[in-house]
């Protein structure tokens, strides 16, 4: 059965609701969970959310130290930080459960008074509450695009005309049109890779869910590699934020 | 004419083949590192996770391009 997302059309603006909870949710989980981390700090006794803090920043330290000096990068550890946690956690928020509500018709599909938009008109209409953040295309493509014009400004403001030598001098300019795809390519990769792999685990959990009591150890099985997923593509977001900022701002030592 | 069931299968087929041949040249190229140095297996296997993530972006995208159409 195709679930829709409860869309509210604000005159021509499509807003997803279930996507704007979810933001928020998540971002409100991340900042509890680094808040309860760093109460009563101590040096001699760390509690086990210290611990399981300190161990993520020595994780994006090493990050960073594999892509640039760690003395240039050491400005963007907290950005390093925040991007693994927060799209660790919102991968991970998809998984448990789902939230459905129904409607019997495309006019009686409201919320708090407000019409939910449905193309045509079908007849039993299904809508999702709960879905990960990040298996919201919008949404990824917003932090990749925050990740690249930082590098780009980045880039401009600490590097300037190695930066722009390095369209042009790099070894050629014949190779400009590749890296005018390059720039193109970039934030779209990025952002599509992080939707793409959430939102297919997520279609693949609905359709286990479709084959009834068969599908119990599918179930089980694809939640473990969804969640295994979810790891690895925080983790290839953080590197190649950090590979993308160490290439816009480390150009001294090639020329 | 109903081309958008071809056309998702053959988009998602394509994919899965580079992905197969991407996945396993990464992999025999860790094997055969491991086999050089055992002692190197931790961070050999973890960066052939790595590179996988990276490997499957795109038929990762031809999947959501082959279940939109094939709705």
């Amino acid at each position: 059965m195709d679930h829709l997302a409860p869309i509210l059309n604000l005159g021509g603006f499509r807003l997803d609701l279930s996507a704007l909870f979810m933001i928020v949710l998540s971002s409100v989980l991340v900042f509890v969970l680094a808040r309860l981390a760093v109460r009563n700090l101590s040096v001699e006794n760390p509690g086990k959310l210290q611990n399981f803090l300190e161990w993520v920043v020595d994780f994006v330290k090493g990050i960073i130290g594999q892509t640039m000096d760690y003395k240039k990068g050491a400005p963007y550890l907290a950005l390093g930080v925040t991007l693994i946690m927060y799209i660790f956690v919102s991968n991970m928020l998809g998984l448990p459960f789902g939230v459905v509500s129904e409607a019997h018709d495309a006019e009686h599909a409201t919320f708090l008074g407000m019409q939910l938009f449905v193309e045509g008109n079908p007849e039993h209409l299904a809508f999702t509450w709960w879905k990960s953040p990040t298996a919201d295309a919008s949404m990824t493509m917003a932090l990749a695009l925050i990740v690249i014009v930082l590098s780009h400004v980045q880039g401009l403001r600490k590097n300037t005309k190695h930066y722009l030598k390095h369209y042009t001098h790099n070894p050629n300019i014949v190779f400009f049109p590749l890296h005018l795809i390059e720039i193109v390519s970039k934030p779209l990769t990025l952002g599509l890779r992080l939707f793409g792999n959430i939102f297919a685990g997520e279609v693949m959990i609905g359709v286990i869910l479709g084959m009834g009591f068969i599908g119990i150890p599918a179930m089980m099985l694809w939640l473990g590699f969804s969640i295994f997923v979810g790891a690895i593509q925080s983790f290839v977001f953080t590197m190649l934020t950090m590979v993308y900022i160490s290439q816009a701002i480390v150009h001294e030592e090639d020329h | 004419m109903e081309y958008a069931y071809l056309a998702a299968g053959i988009v998602f087929g394509l994919g899965a083949f580079g992905a197969g041949i991407g996945n396993g040249l990464i992999f025999s190229k860790t094997v055969e590192g491991i086999s050089r140095q055992p002692e190197l297996r931790g961070a050999l296997t973890a960066t052939a996770f790595i590179g996988v993530g990276l490997v499957e972006a795109m038929p990762i995208i031809s999947l959501v391009l082959a279940f939109m159409w094939a709705r």
